[in-house]
Order: structure tokens, then C-alpha cells, then sequence
């Protein structure tokens, strides 16, 4: 595959949140939100980011749209985020804010809760406007409005809802003004953050198609972030599972979901609710105990150790490395011995 | 449905629910109108004559020193118009003055008046003169638009340095929030009472200089609360969806958080009007405060403590403060009933 088909290169990320304590607040711990993670990714395509909360993907996904600094100026990112612009690889992960904003109209972000992520003094057609007078300062009024109407059309309301205010609209309906937002500047990366987890089963489905069919007419790519399995599933064509900061498993949608090589995926596979009450008996499912670790102090070598069930000595020792184990398919665990798992079952 | 007018905004709909309150919307109504027309105070109350007609030509002693040989009267310095208006009467040469509808200025001593002050209330002072002969009325009116404007100046430029303060330190966070935040807590230690005492002791503050003193130590209590609403308002997806925009941090400030967190401004205000209110008359009624001749509340108060026997003296300005501290915290109650975040509240 050459580097002219990939959008984003992630290279080795690591985002790190300093804790100051003590008189003098010097740094007394870190919080490794994000450990080494690297994936690539393809025009086009959806990446799948699954986790638990807390194991950090979130912040890669505010990590790529670069705003993690404006929350906590000391945070500590090394690594490289690549991103293929229009003026050729650029690494978004140490651009200034200043640096930043020729790319910002490239990725934009769709942010999980549809209450807090959009401004309730503004009206809707201030807030789907704003990123258009940002990025095209001088814009015309009048373009504008025309650009906010055809975008309240392409997400399923009518032009005339502009001129109200966010309270006025139930959560799925704000979720579609937050995803005609991050359409506005014609992005080519959106990262959307669990767009869906804050919503009505029955409005999560209208609102993945509604993605769906934005990403085939607009030519999207999408980082998908979720912690609903078969959400990703549905919508991904690439899944990355991540744990404490860093990726266990990344491979094929179908490969992932169906034949789940690391332990931690198919536990995390394993615990997604069953709708058939006599598969529930007779399915073998292997839940997860205990919680995640703290992730200022991790355990030793592979992360996942104290909770998995195949763990083993020399586990503690290193830090696992990455298999393949099929066509495009890596796994973070050398001892993922398919036999293995099944005897343990 | 079809729109094609904007929805009333939150602040819109709270100003309704305001409105409909009618106890302090009508205490607003009193308040502004009787504070606007204050301006006006020396067309209706005053010493000076509105218009002298003196030998076919005009004067409009308010705009301005004229002497009383000037207009035919031997005195020396200023007219008295009063007396003008009675000497040009009785000379019948087609002069005439125009004197106000109540012809008693606030500084001035009526020492023209028969017997000892303080005179009792009559027909011509309603509420009689003080101990130096002063008209009680014109005093209490003058005083109306000293406490008003002094209180609204304080609190006003108070919480515009608490607001832009307490923003940044919200905003920018880190060592700059850290060290300012001390240095807050240091100057706020600093016994307001007695350093006024003390500076007021060496100079006799004026109207503007008691002014700057206050705010100098009532602008910290107003940083507390728009830091925390800054720092939480900063963390909402909303201002994040903003910075990821690209928005300047200036965008971010005026238009996306500094809307969001003007609540604690707003519901705290007419409180603190009535605070810096009460601040002035007691600083006045210790002394400590403006210079005895300007017409304040404080200092009528306390001629009043020293002449108890005379009622008037005591009541007028005892019943014009409860009145009007009234009706400001009828404002407050008010604005803190329609801005109550629990109705229309900031997300949902």
C-alpha cells in the first residue's frame, strides 16, 4: 500500500498527564492516557477504536484533532500523528494552535454528548456557521445561511430549524446538528467520539445510517470511537481494541468480530449482551473480573496481565509483542495460541 | 412549522419570566426612573434660578457663576436668587427670576430663617432643616443620586475587574492561576474597615477616591465564582468543538464562555448594590466617608443621632434607605427567581 492512499499515520503515540503535588508542585505522577499506539489509515475507510472507559480513546481521538493542550497545557504527547494534507505529510501531534489551523478544516471532531456540545446561547445556525466564518474569514452572511440550510437537509432537518435554539431539540436531533457542524468545512478526517452512546436505540440507528450515507456521498473517513461492539461492527471496516492506553488487537472488522485473537477482545466480545435468552445458557461466555487498573501505575510488562485468564509468568517480564496472526490482523500477545484459548475455556 | 424569526434566547425568556414577577419588575421601573430623573434634580430642587431676566437679557445661573452685583443685588459673590426674586418683585422694572419648583439647594445653609435650627417640617421645607439650617428634603433628594451612582459605580467596575480577572485565571489556569489566586487571598485579607479609617483620617476622600478605595477591596469576591464557572465551562464539549474549529482564544472567551458564565453576575448584582449602599452610609455615618457637605445618607443619619429629639431628622433618611434598600433587593429576588438555573438551564 503506498502512502498516497493513507490519511493518518499514527506512529508510536503516547499521551501522557502529569500530576503536580507537593509545595513546589513538581511532578509527583503521570497519567499514561495513551502508551505507544500505532495504526494506519486508509482514504475512506472507518477505524473502529473499542475499549472500556478509560483505556484512552478518547483522548488519541483528541489527540488527532489536536485540542487535548487547550484543556491541560502540560500535557505530554510524544510520537508522531501524520496526516496527509493537502500540502503534503504534516505532524499534527506538536503543532502549535496558531500551526494547527490550516488543518483544522480537514478534521473535525463529532463529540458524544449532544447536550454539552453545543453552545445553548447560540442559535443553530450560529453554531453550524461558526467553523464556515472561522475558516473562510470574510465569508458572506448570506453564503452562510444558504450553506447552513443545505447541511440541516443533509442530516435529516429542515432549513427552517436554524433559527432556533439547541434546547428546543431532543438529543438525536441535536446530534444531527452536531454532525452538520462537523460537515461544515467539507472535512475529509471525522473523528466521532461514541456519537451514538448518548442516544435511543432507536435513534442510534438513524443516526449511524445517516453517517453511513454521509461517508459514501462526502468521501469520509472515520475514526469511530465506541464502546458498543456492535455498533463498530456495524459501521467499521477496521477495529482497533485498546486497553489501558495501548492496542491489543487491530485487524479486520469480520476477523475481530468473529474470530477475537487476544484474550481481552473476546472477553470484551464475550460480554456484549446476548438478545436469545437459551444461546445466553448455552454460550460459553467468559467475563472479565475485577476492574481496570489504575492507569498512573500499571502493572508491569503486558498491562492486561492481572485480569487475564491466560496469563503467565513472563508476563510481568516484557511487554508483549505484536503478532500477526493473519492477513492484516496483529495481536498484542505472544501467547495467543488458539488451542490454548480453547483449553482454558 | 415554519420560523422565520429567530427563538427567544435564553436570556430572553428569563427577562420574560422577570417581567411577569411583578414585585421586582415594578421595583426596577421605580428605581430607574426615579434614578433618571435624579439627573434632573437641579431643575426641580435647587437654589439656582433656572432663568434671570435681567434688564431684556437672560441668564441661566445653573450653567454657571454670576455675580450678584451683575444682577443688581448688593451682595458679594454668588446671587441669592431667592432673594432676587423678591427684590426684582418689589422694584416692579419688568425683571423677573425663575426659580425652581423647590427653591432650596442641598449644601446651602438657610441662615435668612427665623429662630435656631433644625427648623421642624412646614409648607415651605417638607421635612424641615438640619442642625446648620440645611433643607432636609433637598439633602434626602441630592442623596438619592449620590447613593445610587456610587453604589452602581463600585459594583459596576468591581465586577468588571472580578469578571476579566476570575475569567483569565479560569482560562489560562496553571502557575498564573496559582500565584494570582494567592495574591488574592493576601490582598482579601486586608481589614477593609480599618485601612479606609486610616487613609480616610490623612485625606478627606472625595466622591471618586472613596469610590476606588471600595473597589479596591470589594473586586475579589467576583473572581471566585466566574474562575470556577471559566474552568467548568472551558471542560464542556462545547468549547472544545470551538478550539477544534480553530476559534481564536478570544472567540472562545466572548462568544462561547463568557455568555455561559455570567449567571453568578447577574443574580449577585442588586446584593451587591444594596452592600456598596449601605458601605457608603456607614462610612459616612462614622466619618469616614465623603466631605460633610455633600448630601449624603450616612451623614444626615448621624446629624440625626446628635439632634435625636428632632424626628424628622432621624426618619427621613432612616425610611428613604429602607426604601430604597427595598427595592433593590426586590430586584435581586427577582432576577434570582427568573435565573434560576433549574429553569432553562445552561444544557438542556
Amino acid at each position: 500500500m503506498s502512502d498516497k492512499d493513507l490519511l493518518l499515520k499514527v506512529e508510536d503515540l503516547h499521551v501522557h498527564f502529569p500530576i503536580h503535588g507537593g509545595l513546589m508542585l513538581r511532578k509527583v505522577a503521570e497519567v499514561r492516557a495513551v502508551d505507544g499506539i500505532s495504526f494506519e489509515l486508509k482514504k475512506g475507510e472507518t477505524l473502529g477504536l473499542v475499549g472500556e472507559s478509560g483505556c484512552g480513546k478518547t483522548t488519541v481521538g483528541r489527540a488527532i484533532v489536536n485540542v487535548l493542550r487547550s484543556g491541560s497545557p502540560d500535557v505530554e504527547i510524544s510520537g508522531k500523528l501524520l496526516f496527509n494534507s493537502d500540502k503534503g505529510w504534516v505532524d499534527l501531534a506538536h503543532l502549535k494552535r496558531r500551526e494547527m489551523r490550516p488543518y483544522r478544516k480537514d478534521i473535525q471532531m463529532i463529540f458524544q454528548d449532544p447536550f454539552s456540545s453545543l453552545n445553548p446561547r447560540m442559535l443553530v445556525k450560529d453554531i453550524i456557521g461558526e467553523p464556515l466564518e472561522i475558516t473562510n474569514p470574510g465569508i458572506k452572511a448570506a453564503e452562510v445561511t444558504e450553506r447552513v440550510h443545505w447541511l440541516l437537509e443533509k442530516v435529516g432537518l429542515s432549513g427552517e430549524q436554524a433559527l432556533r435554539y439547541p434546547h428546543e431539540f431532543s438529543g438525536g436531533q441535536r446530534q444531527r446538528i452536531g454532525i452538520a457542524r462537523s460537515l461544515a468545512t467539507n472535512p475529509k478526517l471525522i473523528v466521532a467520539d461514541e456519537p451514538v452512546s448518548a442516544l435511543d436505540v432507536s435513534i442510534q440507528a438513524q443516526v449511524i445510517n445517516l453517517l453511513q450515507d454521509l461517508q459514501e456521498e462526502f468521501d469520509l473517513t472515520f475514526i469511530f470511537i465506541a464502546h458498543d461492539l456492535s455498533v463498530v461492527e456495524h459501521l467499521s471496516d477496521r477495529i482497533a481494541v485498546m486497553y489501558l492506553g495501548s492496542m491489543v488487537e487491530l485487524g479486520e472488522a469480520q476477523q475481530v468480530y468473529r474470530k477475537p485473537t487476544h484474550p481481552y477482545s473476546r472477553a470484551l466480545l464475550d460480554a456484549v449482551p446476548l438478545p436469545d435468552p437459551t444461546r445466553v445458557k448455552t454460550k460459553d461466555r467468559r467475563l472479565l473480573e475485577g476492574d481496570v487498573p489504575n492507569p498512573i501505575n500499571k502493572p508491569s510488562g503486558c498491562s492486561f496481565r492481572t485480569r487475564c485468564p491466560i496469563a503467565k509468568p513472563e508476563c510481568a517480564q516484557n511487554v508483549p509483542p505484536v503478532v500477526e496472526v493473519g492477513p492484516n490482523h496483529f495481536v498484542a500477545c505472544p501467547h495467543v495460541d488458539v488451542d490454548l484459548l480453547d483449553q482454558t475455556k | 412549522m415554519a420560523q422565520k424569526t429567530a427563538s427567544p434566547s435564553i436570556f430572553a425568556k428569563r427577562w420574560r419570566k422577570f417581567k411577569s414577577m411583578k414585585r421586582g419588575y415594578v421595583s426596577l421601573q421605580i428605581l430607574l426612573i426615579t434614578y433618571g430623573l435624579s439627573f434632573l434634580l437641579p431643575f426641580f430642587v435647587s437654589n439656582k434660578a433656572l432663568i434671570v431676566s435681567y434688564e431684556g437679557e437672560w441668564h441661566f445661573p445653573m450653567f454657571g457663576y454670576i455675580s450678584a452685583s451683575d444682577l443688581g443685588q448688593e451682595r458679594i459673590g454668588e446671587a441669592n436668587y431667592r432673594e432676587l426674586k423678591e427684590l426684582y418683585k418689589a422694584r416692579d422694572e419688568g425683571n423677573w427670576v425663575l426659580m425652581p419648583l423647590y427653591p432650596y439647594g442641598p449644601k446651602e445653609s438657610l441662615l435668612e430663617m427665623d429662630g435656631t435650627p433644625p427648623h421642624p417640617p412646614s409648607s415651605s421645607h417638607w421635612i424641615g432643616t438640619d442642625d446648620r439650617a440645611r433643607d432636609v428634603f433637598a439633602r434626602l433628594v441630592y442623596g438619592y443620586k449620590v447613593s445610587i451612582s456610587f453604589a452602581l459605580i463600585v459594583t459596576i467596575i468591581a465586577y468588571i475587574i472580578g469578571v476579566s480577572i476570575g475569567g483569565m485565571l479560569g482560562y489560562f489556569g496553571g502557575l498564573f492561576d496559582i500565584t494570582v489566586q494567592r495574591f488574592i487571598e493576601i490582598w482579601g485579607s486586608i481589614p477593609f474597615l480599618f485601612t479606609i479609617m486610616i487613609l480616610s483620617s490623612l485625606i478627606q476622600p472625595s466622591f471618586f477616591m472613596l469610590a476606588g478605595l471600595l473597589i479596591a477591596f470589594a473586586w475579589m469576591g467576583m473572581t471566585y465564582y466566574i474562575r470556577g464557572e471559566f474552568y467548568r465551562e472551558k471542560s464542556r464539549d462545547y468549547v472544545q468543538a470551538a478550539i477544534s474549529m480553530g476559534a481564536s482564544d478570544r472567540r472562545v472567551i466572548f462568544k462561547h464562555i463568557l455568555p455561559n458564565s455570567l449567571t453568578p453576575v447577574i443574580s449577585f448584582m442588586p446584593f451587591a448594590i444594596v452592600g456598596n449602599i449601605s458601605a457608603l452610609v456607614s462610612l459616612d455615618f462614622l466619618g469616614f466617608g465623603l466631605p460633610p457637605e455633600e448630601p449624603s445618607w450616612g451623614s444626615m443619619v448621624k446629624v440625626g443621632m446628635a439632634n435625636i429629639t428632632d424626628w424628622w431628622l432621624v426618619l427621613a433618611p432612616l425610611a428613604a434607605l429602607f426604601v430604597t434598600l427595598l427595592l433593590v433587593v426586590f430586584i435581586g429576588e427577582g432576577i434570582r427567581e427568573a435565573f434560576d438555573p433549574k429553569v432553562y438551564s445552561r444544557l438542556r
